[in-house]
């Protein structure tokens, strides 16, 4: 939970982004080129107008940014950072970096002046990434078998950082597991999309064995995730913790597509959302009641959309040419 | 005064200053024009501007184009001109400034051509903006509020092609134009017109056939699905050789796949096939049930490379599922075979592509020794699979920059049949993209040049076509 300081101050970065706004609200404080590298934050308070300007950090094209969350008009901060899938919560910057020619990707900790200050080497195709809404737990998803979700036979390798620790779970195939609450091994265990609870240390995430696709519950400090319900994929836990917005393959069959959904932890209820293209991302909350994910178009852009949580409404076009969006406010 | 600067004060509820300057000594456009008999108006496919006071901001999903002297702003235009068919007689750049305070000002600016037609609207910012090197077209003298100006552009839109416009000004009074997302009554215009009335769709039935040789194809094909019987029926009405760039069947290149997958699509113009194999035909081991398919018309068997020529071309069908380094045996025999042929083109063809800008596979640099030997002989094309999608790379040199005297073109036509893939980051010289049509990819092969064309799968239109002359 950020405290209302925080807020403030991120609020802040929200508007130097929209720099229009940055001009005339921070030019009096900075000298001009320091305007060079958009600020994500910056220490002078933001005009109590009552004006939203949360802000998304995407990825344009694999370049990190930031850009508005609530104007598609606005104009958008690019730093010279590559990532194939970035993520953002409480200060932690998280990337996955594209795969080089010579060595695999890796996950890069950067600071605000986009320097990397810890780093994980992966082997596999970057794919998930979240951080804790503390900021404190990394988690990421790659394909080992670089192949896609909607395939058979793909291989996939989930793991954690803990940045307080800086211990790292590897894979979640070494936790114990419980599938329909009988312990269970076996050779085709493939884990992707995790989500943590507000305590850091229970989590979701989705399991893919014997062809089905559970959503399991984990236990970080215990080691141990038990399946809830099946054709659940790519969890991403709601703000006030209750329901998670997912990724439901459509007559349970990845090679349909996927709707996009959000499920009531409660009850384990689902509703399906009002985007009725295929969704094949882990969405993002931009509040309890909006959630927001990529799509791509036929020729690979993407752009990142948001829609209402409750089954109603229609898709809104958040960033144009954007994917890997997380509110830094 | 920055009009900018002046609509983000008002939606934020601040005072702006900016006097409106009312100063039209330049032609004004009372309304926007329509499309005569003989022109045709096309919007930009791209507008940005950049800002020297932010230097990695970006500015292409906003209303407006800045042009300016202090703090420096300069306005990119990219337009598309397609369809067009007789001589153009000429092109005029129309923009519009802004209805709010502080658009006018007393210098339009300087409207420049530039080389670069990559750089994207969503990406560009001053710290990366194209290189303003082309010819002066022409500059605006004062420009006021809310109102239409036109530049003559004719020197660099001849014909069809991708255009790119830069406005810049020393003026430390800048102007604001509209930009495309401004809405179409006020958006940029490209006015092309022509000595004889356009036409934007050909009837196919005139296009004679050259009686070149056809190489038509694609990878990553056959399992259980409809994607190939889709694409075999394409083949059905095209006559020529048939290529396929691997993973001819799903999931493990056995025989039985190949019997009740392949066979009875694309199994039906095998006696015209020349394959390639893939990862998938590789998961049975040494590829035996590809081999024992396609026989001889696989090449020598194990070994899964071989050549042919087809007209005045020379065609390679390469293995990227064994040793391609330097020194190997395939790399070895690829050098002497290029350099036994005499034919003036060549096209060579494999599974795992050099460049791509899939999500799923990363660019397989393993192939780079196939593909220096083929930029040292002088190739024309290569085509590959592996993502399951399509993609068309401008002419290449090996490490990946633009190469337009000798450059490679790549294709990767992953579109045969199987599942489709996303798309990853879009890697530079990409040229064209389609991850959701079923197809084949046709090659015509003239005595000095070639021409390219997706064809779709019966009920969906995308396409892509061109041409390019052999080195």
């Amino acid at each position: 939970m950020m405290t209302v300081k925080t807020r403030i101050l991120v609020a802040l970065a929200a508007a130097a982004l929209l720099v229009g706004a940055a001009v005339f609200y921070v030019a009096r404080t900075s000298t001009p080129p320091a305007a060079a590298q958009l600020p994500r934050m910056a220490s002078v308070a933001p005009p109590d107008d009552g004006v939203d300007r949360r802000s998304l950090q995407v990825l344009t094209n694999g370049v990190l940014g930031w850009a508005s969350a609530t104007d598609p008009h606005a104009p958008r901060g690019l730093s010279t950072v590559r990532c194939d899938r970035a993520y953002y919560a409480a200060r932690t910057v998280a990337c996955l970096r594209p795969v080089d020619a010579l060595v695999g990707t890796k996950l890069s900790l950067l600071d605000i002046k986009d320097n990397e200050i810890k780093s994980v080497p992966l082997t596999g195709f970057p794919n998930r990434l979240k951080v804790s809404a503390s900021g404190r737990m990394v988690s990421w998803t790659v394909f080992l078998d670089g192949h896609s979700y909607a395939t058979t036979g793909f291989s996939t390798q989930t793991g954690i950082l803990d940045t307080k620790t800086d211990a790292v779970v590897h894979s979640l195939e070494e936790f114990s597991a419980t599938v329909e609450g009988k312990p269970h091994q076996a050779v085709d265990f493939n884990y992707w999309g995790v989500t943590f609870t507000a305590d850091d240390n229970r989590f979701y995430a989705t399991l893919g064995t014997g062809g089905k696709r559970y959503l399991v519950e984990g236990d970080l400090s215990a080691r141990t995730v038990r399946t809830l319900t099946a054709n659940v994929e790519c969890p991403s836990l709601s703000p006030d913790g209750k329901r998670i917005a997912y990724k439901s393959a459509i007559d349970a069959d990845p090679k349909k597509g996927w709707r996009l959904s959000v499920m009531d932890l409660s009850t384990l209820s689902s509703t399906p959302l009002g985007e009725t293209r295929s969704v094949d991302d882990q969405a993002i909350w931009l509040d309890d009641a909006t959630v927001a994910y990529a799509l791509q178009r036929d020729d690979g852009v993407n752009d990142v959309w948001s829609i209402s949580a409750d089954g109603s409404g229609q898709p809104k076009l958040v960033v144009e040419g954007a994917n890997s969006p997380s509110l830094t406010h | 005064m920055s009009s900018r600067r002046a609509r983000t004060a008002r939606v934020t509820g601040a005072v702006a200053g900016a006097v409106a300057v009312a100063a039209a000594t330049v032609v004004a456009v009372a309304t926007a024009p329509t499309a005569a008999a003989a022109t045709t108006t096309f919007t930009p496919v791209a507008d940005t501007s950049v800002d020297n006071s932010a230097t990695s901001t970006n500015y292409g999903t906003t209303g407006q184009l800045g042009v300016d002297g202090s703090p420096v702003k300069r306005t990119f235009l990219r337009f598309t001109v397609s369809g067009v068919t007789g001589q153009v007689t000429g092109a005029k750049l129309r923009v519009h400034t802004d209805d709010v305070s502080g658009s006018n000002s007393p210098a339009g600016g300087t409207f420049r051509a530039l080389s670069s037609t990559s750089w994207s609207e969503t990406g560009t910012t001053w710290a990366n903006q194209p290189t303003i090197d082309g010819a002066t077209l022409g500059t605006l003298g004062a420009v006021s509020r809310n109102a239409w100006y036109e530049v003559n552009v004719g020197a660099v839109v001849t014909g069809n092609g991708t255009f790119s416009i830069a406005i810049s000004s020393t003026n430390s009074d800048g102007a604001d134009y509209d930009s495309r997302e401004s809405g179409s009554a006020t958006a940029p215009q490209l006015v092309v017109s022509t000595d004889t009335p356009t036409t934007t769709t050909l009837p196919t039935t005139t296009t004679q056939p050259s009686g070149d040789p056809v190489l038509v194809g694609a990878g990553d094909i056959s399992n259980s699905g409809s994607g190939d019987t889709a694409t075999a029926a394409l083949l059905d009405n095209i006559p020529g050789t048939v290529y396929t760039t691997g993973d001819n069947v799903y999931n493990d290149g056995t025989t039985t796949e190949f019997n009740n997958y392949y066979n009875p699509t694309w199994g039906r113009h095998k006696a015209r096939t020349k394959p390639a194999p893939g990862n998938h035909d590789y998961n049975t081991s040494g590829a035996s049930g590809y081999y024992n398919y396609f026989g001889a018309q696989a090449g020598p068997s194990g070994r899964g490379y071989y050549s042919y020529d087809l007209g005045t071309w020379h065609v390679v069908s390469l293995n990227s599922e064994i040793s391609m380094s330097t020194g190997s045996a395939q790399e070895q025999w690829l050098r002497s075979d290029l350099a036994a042929s005499s034919k003036p083109c060549t096209l060579a063809y494999w599974h795992k592509p050099r460049f791509t800008s899939g999500a799923d596979h990363a660019p397989s640099t393993a192939t780079g020794p196939l593909v220096q030997a083929l930029y040292d002989y002088n190739a024309e094309v290569i085509v590959t699979g592996h993502n399951h999608h399509y993609e068309r790379f401008a002419p290449m040199n090996p490490s990946g920059s633009a190469d337009s005297s000798r450059g490679i073109r790549h294709f990767v036509a992953g579109m045969g049949g199987a599942g489709f893939y996303n798309f990853g980051t879009i890697q530079p010289n990409s040229e064209a993209r389609n991850n959701n049509t079923f197809g084949v990819l046709k090659f015509t092969l003239h005595a000095n040049s070639y021409d390219w064309e997706f064809v779709p799968q019966a009920g969906k239109t995308y396409n892509d076509s061109g041409s390019n002359a052999c080195h």
